[in-house]
């Protein structure tokens, strides 16, 4: 089929299976509070503000609770790293976002308003600090994935993905509009040791 | 799996060309608090961004594409049509390279563009929404055609230019004229607000020096005059051309240049453009009879600016 028919539904399609809920606590009770990437083998990363403790449960695509343990926390980066084990979601693929240029095709995977793994598409903007008159308490001046995409709460933690379904980010909010996302080359080094 | 990522990253790669060829005559206008706004290279040593983002007179900066900032002089401003014209150095940078509006289709990829800083150009991504002719907007300017799209104006946007998968340049978005949907003031436009503002700094309006509003004729002279309606001079300013060519309150213009004419919009047609020094034929139903009476347009004074 062309690309005009199909469009971002391939790379969608593989990425929607790599993207988990979270919700808080063992039991995950209550509505998931943002999404989840799985990273590599049972490690799956987050937002560090969709965890609040030090217990979370992933939920996988085929819709199966699986209680996770926090192992690690980049509350300045908004990072958390959760381990399942037993989880058995496949890993996703990451890409660099610094070989993308403004104006690439990027397309995000969250659960906006409790809607599951659903794909929103746009453009990159910047991969820098943010610029002057974006207010951001003082996070302004680290590196941020800009993309002009819809992200909606329940997209925190998600990917942010470039046209061939890579992860180039995770999707952390929205500032005057415009969506950000931590990039990939930095929740690398929040992992750093666990993998 | 069905797709060819290969395409898709081909249309990927062009829109991200695109961005690189527009971006390259894009500067960021740092004439207000906080956050600059965008201005297109126009011509050589022309910027053209929005008028509202321009809050002052002087001191005026831009941020070229190389991270240079260099001054600005402000050759003037249009709040009709939401555009100001700024003078820089000639040479500074790439001339932006400008495509046909009528072209676009609503459903074409479009792209808006910003610089807002030192880092390379910002761009949002969608489609053209809406196309139709000439328009009138609330500020009171003309707009040559019509051209929405589903694009976020992001804080800095405004003044940046809207953008076909081909990097074409086809008109300045504006974050001021419309709210639902993102409005771009067109090429045409843009290059007939430029020159003025190149050559006087403001933009002549036409202007005869009445008030009016839209009435009925009665019955009586209706079936006389073969006319249905028109516009009632309420007053008349002295010194104007109404009152040079004779117009009286109570006078009730039926016809302009022999169009008949039921509301505004007729006259603002034939008062808009470059109509300055241009005679108008009005046909006027006075004391029940038809006069005929030429009026010379003249400029609308401006008051304070």
């Amino acid at each position: 089929m062309a690309m005009s028919t199909t469009f971002l539904s391939g790379p969608a399609e593989q990425l929607r299976a790599r993207v988990v809920g979270i919700a808080h606590g063992r039991r995950g009770r209550g509505a998931a509070g943002g999404a989840g990437i799985a990273w590599s083998g049972d490690l799956f990363v987050t937002s560090a503000h969709v965890v609040t403790g030090s217990h979370a449960t992933i939920v996988t695509p085929a819709g199966r609770a699986v209680p996770g343990e926090v192992v690690r926390r980049d509350a300045e980066r908004d990072i958390a790293v959760v381990r399942a084990p037993g989880a058995n979601v496949p890993a996703v693929v990451t890409g660099d976002p610094y070989g993308l240029r403004s104006g690439s095709l990027v397309f995000a995977v969250g659960h906006p308003f409790g809607v599951r793994d659903a794909v929103t598409v746009g453009v990159l903007q910047a991969v820098s600090p943010l610029p002057r008159g974006y207010g951001l308490n003082g996070k302004g001046s680290l590196v941020w994935i800009q993309a002009d995409v819809r992200l909606a709460p329940g997209n925190s933690g998600g990917p942010l993905a470039d046209v061939q379904g890579r992860v180039i980010g995770v999707a952390a909010m929205v500032v005057s509009g415009v969506a950000l996302a931590v990039p990939a080359p930095d929740v690398e080094r929040v992992l750093a040791g666990l993998t | 799996m069905s797709d060819d990522p290969t395409t898709l990253a081909t249309l990927s790669e062009q829109l991200a060309d695109a961005v690189a060829t527009a971006g390259a005559a894009l500067v960021a206008v740092h004439a207000r608090p906080r956050l600059p706004s965008t201005g297109v290279h126009w011509k050589d040593g022309v910027v053209v961004t929005t008028e509202a983002t321009v809050r002052r007179d002087d001191d005026i900066t831009v941020t070229l594409p190389d991270g240079r900032r260099i001054p600005a002089t402000l050759a003037g401003r249009d709040g009709g049509t939401d555009l100001a014209v700024l003078r820089i150095a000639s040479g500074s940078l790439p001339v932006a390279h400008l495509g046909d509006p009528a072209t676009l289709r609503p459903g074409h990829l479009v792209l808006a563009l910003a610089r807002l800083d030192e880092g390379g150009p910002r761009a949002a991504f969608g489609a053209v929404s809406a196309t139709g002719g000439k328009w009138r907007c609330w500020k009171g300017g003309e707009i040559d055609r019509w051209l929405q799209s589903d694009l976020d104006i992001y804080p800095g946007f405004g003044g940046g230019p809207l953008v076909d998968a081909t990097g074409r340049i086809h008109g300045v978005n504006s974050g001021g004229l419309s709210r639902a949907l993102a409005t771009t003031i067109p090429v045409a436009t843009v290059n007939r607000v430029m020159t003025q503002l190149l050559e006087r700094g403001y933009v002549a309006r036409g202007w005869i020096g009445t008030a009016m509003q839209p009435v009925q004729l009665d019955p009586a002279t209706k079936q006389r005059l073969k006319r249905a309606g028109g516009l009632l001079l309420l007053s008349v300013e002295p010194d104007a051309p109404a009152s040079r060519a004779g117009l009286l309150v109570g006078d009730v213009v039926v016809a302009i240049d022999g169009k008949s004419v039921d509301g505004f919009d007729q006259l603002l047609d034939v008062l808009g453009g470059d109509v300055v020094g241009k005679k108008l034929r009005l046909e006027v139903a006075r004391a029940g009879q038809l006069v005929s009476i030429d009026v010379v347009i003249d400029e609308r004074p401006r008051r304070g600016r």
